[in-house]
């Protein structure tokens, strides 16, 4: 138990230390999209570092504690990832649902955390995470319901492993408008443009973040790093057919997210109520559409 | 031992009592109260589960009583919310315009409560039925209005009239009001009809769409203490006769190949996702916390209705484990809004901000019971979810599984406003002096519910158990479930293991916070504020309109319900002045003919 | 010879190495929040984009007092907008720097004898780096930034400690050009 608990760490650890690689690397390849040089490819760990060692301010305990959740929440969930088939923590008991609400854990102590902070801008910004939340979760969970029906298990190792046998393709390329629509959702998830409506620096001044400095800063800056890990191998898993190795898993988990990140690097930002009518407009249908053919017509590639 | 008879009777008369020691001090029949629901529970609970309850008749004529584990799983809850709401009475007994009379109503609605779950006679369960109906019934307007009231009665009326009518063909089919076998003798076109009628009782004691009018505005008028018990006690007698209606008999109508469903589970889910659906939008859009919380009760409804409909093992444990969670979790819930109402006075939320920084404990309380409501993991809302949405995946029910996604996703959003608005945010100045805890005996109740939250969510498998027993009496497959896992239809959840490795997460980031560096201390208004100058607490604090956004997207629609019950009303004034008209004119003569002529139809054929 | 054996550093020097590690971050990740006043402001851009890519510093934009490292102050002040300057100071987390960029912020620039526009800057909140010119040219900006970095290495950027070891004098400077720092006035409560 303590070994598995330990190991579980690792993982959070190792996912901490990967997307903040990953992230760095992207910056300077969105850089490259931009013309520009880019930053270090470990820019990422100096700013949070540097957050770290800074004198922040707090609003009350409230504003801490929040903090202390969202963190802590999100290990949790993080510890439970698998990275390989075999290489998990909590073998059988990584249920797709406990990452999608455990997830919730995190993402209210943060919402909590920056509500208790008193400003007005923070609590926008919360509300426009939750809408947005509101917005792709529903047509991904259709596009699950659809993957757990087929393949008998809501356990993300059963499903990739089900993708890992001869006969069967990666979801992606088997349901294609369900891969369509988790890419989509992904990118929702992950606060990419054109759906990062509740960051918002120009114009909500970064939402939910406004009053946060120092530490409290930085412990959001590796909660939201491992966030990204946990959505983007989630969706490695359950479309692309997880990963046989350690390799296979962080070329796979590159390729998403860098993919990802150039798509959201020519695009602008939406508005709160135009990313709720997109996900209920397309994605959705294309989502029950999906969900309709692969079970009760059956037609699976 | 103790006789279940004697218990509902020393209810009713701890009731009587208690309306005349309310006579002369108000707070003293209030404590009565808190005295005889406690005791109930006590014994209710303690006997039931060691099968120890006596259920043999001396008193009472014609009432005949037997021990299920159906009816002692909702009894042991039922008397354990009105339990625990009890320590609220004595404090808001002052605000009642009648204090005795409100005491005595709580214990005698307590008493039809527990006769509603122990009876094996239809009979007297309709009669019991209709004595919480009519005992509630003068609770509600203690509180705000008086409208709610004659809106809870008429739904009430036409989910009693559908038992009714359902108890009477069983009747005819068995020629017993014997509630077991009477149940087991219809089949055929009669067991479709029996079951649509119950169904529609429980849809209008759950506050299900389409009968959902009274719910939010009883929830949302009545005194605090009493939207505590409707929401988590009252409301789930409605649970109580779904379970009749659709687990216990069997589901009817053209059967889907692919998922073996029948086209009566497919309408009653239908129902409950529109449910589900309605509750959230509604939920998302009020200013009033306690009616927020109503539509969220609408909306935990539409689960338990889907779950039961389902019937599988997975689906009909999550449902009932759905009653517990979200009896517990909204019980928590109004009782810290009402906390909060008895010393600010009102639960607007535009009205209220900053309480946590005098309310600590009663926003742990909220936090936790939303956490549950949410079906956030560690609490107790989250297995029951879980199991739901096993259910309906297993069965390949996808657009209810747009609105079961829709709403649990939705809830979030519902249930952070109160947090955000009420709770959080910028400390009102009009409240700053006056607000403080709220007092011990209330704070009692909100802990211990808050410890049962998390009890459900981490160790669940003693409720799970119990469930397990009420499952093969109505003849459903049990749950498997190991010391610490339960296992679902397509994975296996180890609830503890989710607790534990959410307390490692937040001790490793407790432990980062810790060795950092200390930070300063500043007040809520010395805020970012693109360098302006603000003074004003209301200025900076964001709570009115919260999801203007989203509510922009679909507010022309939410009227449609109510315009359509307006317009029934409508018609029924209409048609009643039409009567009024014709039939009772000033002129007897008229009157005396029509007499006449009905009265030689209805006999036409037998006499004339 | 070096000595082996192993001697217990005092607090103070623990304190110090924590400090310099510290150091290290946070003149690679300076994260700058632009007090826009003036003309100068148009250089700004032309150092974030790819002209002349601030980034590879590690430097950036952000959108807050809290969450920056670096208040840039581009300009002319008037007294307007300085009280709104000392508010936004304070409310920065520390260790916080600050560089004034233009002749402006040195001595007023062009606008030395107006009356409603403060001359040195350093009377009132601390600069640790100035960028002289009128405006100065993008190089000379950029330049300004690396002179920082090495002013935080050489642990010389200490203008957020000189304001809490000479507060009054600041504070007097303050009153002196504002009169009290807060507006109070109809539009403000």
């Amino acid at each position: 138990m303590i070994t598995n608990i330990l190991f579980g760490v690792g993982v959070a650890f190792f996912g901490f230390v990967l997307q903040t690689s990953i992230a760095g690397v992207n910056r300077k390849v969105v850089g490259r999209v931009q013309k520009r040089y880019g930053p270090k490819w470990y820019q990422e760990f100096l700013d949070i570092f540097k957050l770290l060692s800074k004198r922040s301010v707090t609003h009350g305990w409230i504003f801490d504690f929040g903090v202390i959740m969202a963190l802590g929440g999100i290990i949790g969930t993080a510890m439970f990832m698998p990275i390989t088939s075999d290489l998990v923590a909590f073998a059988d008991f990584d249920n797709f649902f406990i990452f999608v609400y455990l997830i919730a854990v995190g993402m209210l102590g943060m919402a909590m955390s920056a509500s208790g902070s008193g400003n007005p801008l923070a609590s926008i910004g919360v509300m426009r995470a939750l809408t947005t939340m509101l917005a792709y979760e529903v047509p991904f969970m259709i596009v699950v319901l659809t993957i757990i029906k087929l393949t008998g298990t809501s356990s993300v190792t059963g499903i990739a492993e089900f993708q890992q046998l001869a006969s069967n393709n990666w979801f992606m390329i088997a349901l294609p408008l369900g891969g369509i629509v988790g890419v989509m959702s992904l990118m929702g998830m992950i606060g990419k443009k054109p759906f990062e409506t509740y960051i918002a620096p120009a114009e909500i001044a970064s939402g939910p973040m406004v009053e946060y400095g120092g530490k409290q800063l930085g412990m959001l800056f590796i909660m939201h790093e491992i966030t990204v890990f946990i959505e983007v191998s989630l969706f490695v898993h359950l479309f692309l057919g997880g990963a046989e190795n350690v390799v296979l898993f962080i070329v796979k988990y590159f390729l998403v997210y860098t993919t990802l990140n150039i798509i959201s690097s020519v695009y602008g930002r939406f508005k709160i109520d135009q990313v709720v009518l997109f996900f209920y407009k397309w994605p959705i249908l294309m989502a029950i559409s999906q969900a309709f053919v692969a079970i009760y017509l059956g037609w699976v590639i | 031992m103790a006789s279940i008879e004697l218990i509902i009777v020393f209810t009713a008369l701890a009731g009587v009592l208690s309306y005349f020691v309310g006579r002369l001090n108000k707070v003293a029949g209030s404590v009565v109260t808190i005295l005889a629901s406690m005791f109930v529970f006590v014994s209710v609970a303690y006997f039931g589960y060691n099968n120890e309850l006596i259920h043999s008749t001396e008193f009472l004529p014609y009432v005949t009583f037997s021990v299920t584990y159906l009816g002692l799983f909702f009894a042991i809850l039922v008397t354990f919310i009105f339990a625990m709401v009890s320590f609220f009475n004595p404090f808001f007994v002052e605000k009642y315009k009648y204090p005795a009379l409100y005491s005595m109503l709580y214990l005698l609605s307590l008493a039809g409560v527990l006769g509603v779950f122990f009876t094996n006679n239809f009979m007297s369960l309709f009669f019991f039925f209709e004595f919480v109906v009519w005992t509630s019934l003068f609770l509600i307007p203690m509180g705000r209005s008086k409208r709610a009231a004659s809106s809870y009665y008429a739904f009430s009326t036409v989910g009693s009239f559908a038992l009714l009518f359902a108890i009477f063909i069983m009747r005819e089919a068995s020629g017993t009001f014997n509630i077991v076998s009477s149940m087991a003798s219809v089949n055929g076109t009669e067991a479709a009809i029996v079951s649509a009628l119950l169904a529609v009782a429980a849809f209008a004691k759950l506050g299900a769409f389409p009968l959902n009018v009274w719910l939010p505005r009883v929830l949302g008028n009545s005194p605090d203490a009493i939207s505590a018990v409707f929401s988590g006690g009252l409301e789930k007698l409605g649970a109580f006769v779904a379970v009749l209606a659709l687990v216990k008999l069997a589901p009817f109508g053209y059967v889907v190949d692919a998922t073996g469903l029948a086209a009566s589970q497919y309408v009653i889910a239908a129902l409950g996702a529109l449910t589900i659906v309605f509750g959230t939008l509604m939920a998302i859009r009020q200013d009033d916390a306690k009616k927020l919380l109503a539509y969220s009760s609408m909306s935990n409804g539409g689960y338990i209705l889907v779950a039961l409909t389902i019937a599988s093992s997975a689906s009909v444990s999550g449902g009932l484990y759905h009653v517990v969670a979200h009896a517990l979790a909204s019980t928590a819930a109004f009782l810290a809004i009402g906390a909060v109402s008895r010393i600010t006075g009102t639960t607007k939320m535009s009205e209220l901000g900053g309480m946590i920084h005098k309310m600590p404990v009663t926003y742990l309380v909220y936090l936790i019971a939303i956490i549950s409501m949410a079906g956030i993991p560690p609490m107790g809302g989250f297995i029951s979810k879980w199991l739901i949405f096993q259910a309906v995946i297993d069965k390949g029910m996808i657009l209810v599984a747009v609105a079961v996604f829709f709403g649990s996703i939705g809830s979030f959003l519902y249930v952070f406003r109160p947090l955000a608005a009420l709770f959080l945010g910028q400390e009102l100045p009009q409240h700053r002096e006056v607000s403080k805890e709220a007092p011990f005996f209330m704070l009692v109740p909100m802990v211990i519910l808050s410890g049962l939250i998390i009890y459900t969510g981490v160790l669940p498998n003693f409720f799970l158990g119990f469930i397990n027993n009420v499952l093969t009496e109505v003849g459903v497959t049990p749950l498997v479930i190991g010391s610490y896992t339960v296992t679902g239809t397509n994975g296996v959840l180890q609830p503890a293991l989710i607790a534990s490795v959410f307390g490692v997460g937040v001790l490793i980031a407790f432990i980062i916070f810790i060795v950092l560096k200390k930070s300063r201390k500043v007040g809520l208004m010395d805020t970012y504020t693109a360098g302006n100058f603000i003074y004003t607490e209301e200025l900076m604090h964001y709570s009115l309109d919260f999801y203007a956004p989203l509510e922009r997207l679909y507010e022309k629609y939410i009227n449609i319900t109510k315009d359509f019950y307006k317009r029934l009303e409508n018609k029924v004034v209409d048609l009643g002045r039409l009567m009024k008209y014709y039939f009772f004119t000033n002129k007897p003569e008229i009157m005396v003919l029509w007499i006449i002529i009905i009265m030689g139809i209805i006999l036409w054929g037998d006499i004339l | 010879m070096l000595s082996t054996k192993f001697t217990k550093l005092s607090k103070e020097e623990v304190d110090r190495k924590w400090w310099e590690i510290g150091d290290f971050f946070r003149r690679n990740s300076l994260w700058m929040l632009m007090y826009c006043t003036g003309c100068c402001a148009i250089e700004l851009p032309p150092a974030m984009t790819s002209a002349y890519d601030m980034e590879r510093l590690g430097m950036g934009p952000m959108a807050t007092p809290r969450q920056a490292d670096v208040l840039l102050v581009t300009g002319y002040l008037s007294l307007k907008t300085l009280r709104r300057l000392i508010y936004t100071y304070e409310q920065m987390s520390e260790p916080k720097y600050v560089v004034g960029i233009g002749s402006c912020t040195i001595n007023g620039g062009i606008y030395h004898d107006s009356h409603a526009v403060i001359n040195q800057l350093n009377r009132y909140v601390p600069v640790d780096v100035y960028v002289a010119g009128c405006m100065p040219n993008t190089e000379a900006v950029m330049n300004g930034f690396v002179d920082l970095m090495g002013l935080i290495k050489t642990k010389k950027a200490n203008g957020w400690k000189d304001y809490h070891a000479r507060n009054e004098w600041y504070m007097a400077n303050q009153k002196a050009a504002l009169g009290e720092v807060k507006v109070h006035d109809e539009f403000h409560e």
